[in-house]
Formats: structure tokens, sequence, C-alpha cells
């Protein structure tokens, strides 16, 4: 099924409403209404790849959460009150991941068209593309470091500062080569144009955009509301 | 050729994807000194400035311009403010702009003057831990209690950031770390960026 994806106007203005919300709240525990919202709202645009990813993670922060809270679980690893602080993000994530996963084009042509100075607009699509091309510039080296015998746990030990810079001097250059090939890729479509900028799959805002607008607003209003403010 | 100061579109693209590194390795470096109390709140501070000194001092030497502290400082206080704690995104911007001030004439081609901006930046850094305890200490209890963190932790962090003792240890580590990372970022970039040509 193809994916159904509201204007960028709603993903930006639903990640406000997030962030506005869990900065606001005094009650970390009520931003389950957030996150259901925002998982209903993945629903709503048929991104079921990102819903159950994000749903399965805040299960098992829920579960987890639960069996610290009233079983006294204790993290060994990994803190509690991170636990407490990713479920109490899950919204942002969920939100902001779509935002993320949103065509370049797209979000290039609302930001123009909001008059969004150019370099804000090619910082956050760079922002935007970082994931993906660092995992697998992470896994190239990985593999150069294996095939090199450089990735043996007695190696890692003994040679703690070596490793740590054959890792990061080819991430950093690869880093450089990225830069410089998307730079080159924005210049030759047009980046340092002063004009407005178009996408081929510009949207205008829909009655369903407006709908999920005023369906954004009004949670965070009620779960204010509900959960209280803190200042 | 006559160079000016605006940012050109590489040096927004290289700015933006070293901001993103040198945030990620913040947030790894976080996670995995977790295991400890100790490590965390003493040390992970410090480890990160150590390892995100290269990074920097790459990112100043290449673009070769102005406001390129003030751009990272500001990407990082924004991440923070995402992450509920907005006093940080000020707090931040401050700490960039005191920066540029070290760099503002040609900080750039100096190792002195960029040693000096990333000191003072991890020297100020610590606010991340000191701000929630001098401005927000009844927000950041609360979140802790009901998050069902152990009484022994909030007791530990409070300890170690509010006794004068291990205050002056935490900020010594952090500025000396800092410090050692400049000097490391100063020779790998001599070592492999200038020769490879990139600088």
């Amino acid at each position: 099924m193809q994916r159904r994806n509201l204007a960028v106007l709603v993903k930006l203005w639903a990640l406000g409403c997030t962030i506005l919300g869990i900065s606001l709240t005094a009650d970390a525990v009520w931003t389950f209404v957030l996150t259901v919202t925002g998982l209903a709202y993945l629903a709503f645009q048929r991104n079921f790849r990102l819903l159950c990813s994000m749903g399965v993670f805040y299960g098992l922060l829920t579960l987890l959460l639960y069996l610290i809270q009233y079983h006294g679980l204790h993290m060994v690893v990994f803190s509690e009150f991170y636990v407490l602080m990713f479920w109490n993000l899950s919204a942002v994530f969920i939100v902001g991941f779509d935002l993320i996963t949103t065509p370049p084009g797209e979000l290039a042509a609302f930001l123009s068209r909001i008059h969004t100075p150019t370099p804000v607009i090619l910082g956050l699509l760079v922002m935007f593309r970082f994931f993906p091309t660092m995992k697998a510039e992470f896994k190239s080296v990985g593999r150069s470091m294996r095939n090199r015998g450089l990735t043996a746990p007695a190696w890692l030990l003994l040679h703690p500062v070596s490793s740590c810079e054959y890792v990061l001097v080819p991430m950093l250059l690869r880093c450089l080569q990225i830069a410089d090939q998307l730079s080159v890729s924005a210049v030759a479509r047009g980046a340092e144009h002063p004009g407005r900028r178009g996408s081929y799959y510009e949207k205008r805002t829909s009655i369903i955009d407006w709908c999920w607008l005023f369906v954004w607003a009004a949670v965070t209003g009620l779960f204010l509301w509900i959960g209280d403010v803190r200042v | 050729m006559n160079k000016t100061n605006k940012l050109s579109v590489k040096d927004v693209v290289t700015t933006v994807l070293l901001t993103v590194l040198m945030i990620f390795i913040q947030l790894a470096v976080n996670m995995i000194c977790m295991t400890n109390d100790f490590v965390s709140m003493v040390l992970s501070v410090g480890f990160t400035m150590l390892l995100c000194a290269p990074v920097y001092f790459l990112m100043v030497s290449r673009v070769h311009k102005r406001f390129v502290t003030l751009i990272y400082m500001t990407i990082l206080g924004l991440v923070f403010m995402i992450m509920g704690n907005w006093y940080l995104l000020p707090y931040y911007m401050a700490v960039g702009t005191i920066c540029e001030i070290i760099l503002w004439r040609n900080g750039w081609e100096s190792k002195k003057k960029m040693t000096a901006a990333w000191t003072v930046s991890s020297l100020l850094y610590n606010g991340v831990n000191l701000l929630p305890i001098w401005f927000f200490w009844d927000t950041y209890e609360a979140f802790a209690l009901s998050s069902g963190m152990e009484q022994s932790y909030i007791d530990s962090f409070v300890q170690y950031y509010t006794s004068a003792g291990w205050l002056v240890f935490i900020i010594l580590f952090t500025v000396g770390c800092g410090f050692v990372g400049s000097l490391i970022g100063g020779r790998l970039i001599h070592k492999h960026f200038k020769k490879a040509g990139v600088l």
C-alpha cells in the first residue's frame, strides 16, 4: 500500500506540538497521550514500517518502566532515568522520524515557500540524510578493519587509541568527501539561485491536513491541561 | 581571489555534517558511560570533549570562516531543547558566542586559538549537568524519582555536583580532556588531513 504523506506544514506543526508538550508538562506519565496520537498519525499516513518499529520500541520501554516501577528492576547497562526519558520523548521520535523520511524535494519546496534562508534548508536536508549515509560508511570502515584483522577484541583492548584513530580518520575523510559531493550536487541543482525553489511533488494543503493540524493542537492543549504545566 | 566571510553551500554542508557527527559521538559516549554512576557523572563529559576535539578542529580548519562554532553550539542547544531542556539553547548559544570571540581574528589559522576555544567550551559544557541542579532541581528530582530511579543515584548526583572537591575535580578533568583532545586534534589534522590535501 502506497504511503499517504501529509503536508510538510502538518509534520512541522506536529513536531512543534510534541516538543512544546514534552517541554512544558509537569507529569511525564501523561506523555502516552501524545505518543498514541503519534502512532495513529503514522497509521493514517500508512507509514506501517515506522509504525511497527516505533510500536515495538515504545512497548519495550513501557514494559521496562513497568518492571522498574512495580517490580524494582534495576538496570545494569542502561539507567532507569533514560528509560523514562526515552519513553517520555517517544512522541518526538515518532513525528521526528516521520519528518526525516519525507521526500527532500517536498520539504525544500515548503521551506522555500515560507521564505526560509537557503543555508537553513540545506542544513536541514543534510541533517536528515546523515544517519542513512553514515550507517553505510561505518559498515564500510568496519569491513576494512576486519579484513586487516583490526577488530579482534584483544587488539581493541590493547590498542584503544590506535583503534579510535583507525575509525575516526577514514570516517572524517569520508564526511568531507560526502560534503563535497552533496554541495556540488546542490549547486548543480540551483541551490545558490536566489529565487523560490519548487518541486514536482509539491503538495497543496488539503482539508485532511487542516484536520490533522487541529487534532495536534487540540491533543497538545488537552494534554497540558490534564497533565499540568511546569514553568 | 577575494574571499568573503559569507558561508557557501559547501561550508554549510560541511558544518552541519560534522556537527551532527559530533552530537552523535556525544550521545554514544553518554550511552556507553551509563553503565557506571561514577563514569557517567564525573568522567563522561571529559571523554566526550576528548573524542570530539579532532572533529571540531577539522570543521573549523576546513570551513575557515566565522560563526562555525556558533552554528555547532546552536544545533547542540536545539537538540537539548528537543529533549525538553529549553534553557540549554540560549546557554549553548552564549558559549558559541564566547568561542567566536576567541576565534574572531582568523582564529581558524591558529592552533592556539582553536585550542583555547575548545578548552573554554569544554569548561562551559559542564553547564549541561550544573544548570539543572542550580536552577531546575525540583523538576529534575521529580523526573528522576518518577522514573523509578533509586535515591542512591540521585544522592550521588547531588554529591558529585554540589561538593566543592568533586566539582573542582570534574571541571579540571573536563578542561584537561578538552585540552589534550585539542592537542591530539591538531596533530591528527597535520598527520592525515593536510597530507591528504583536504585542508
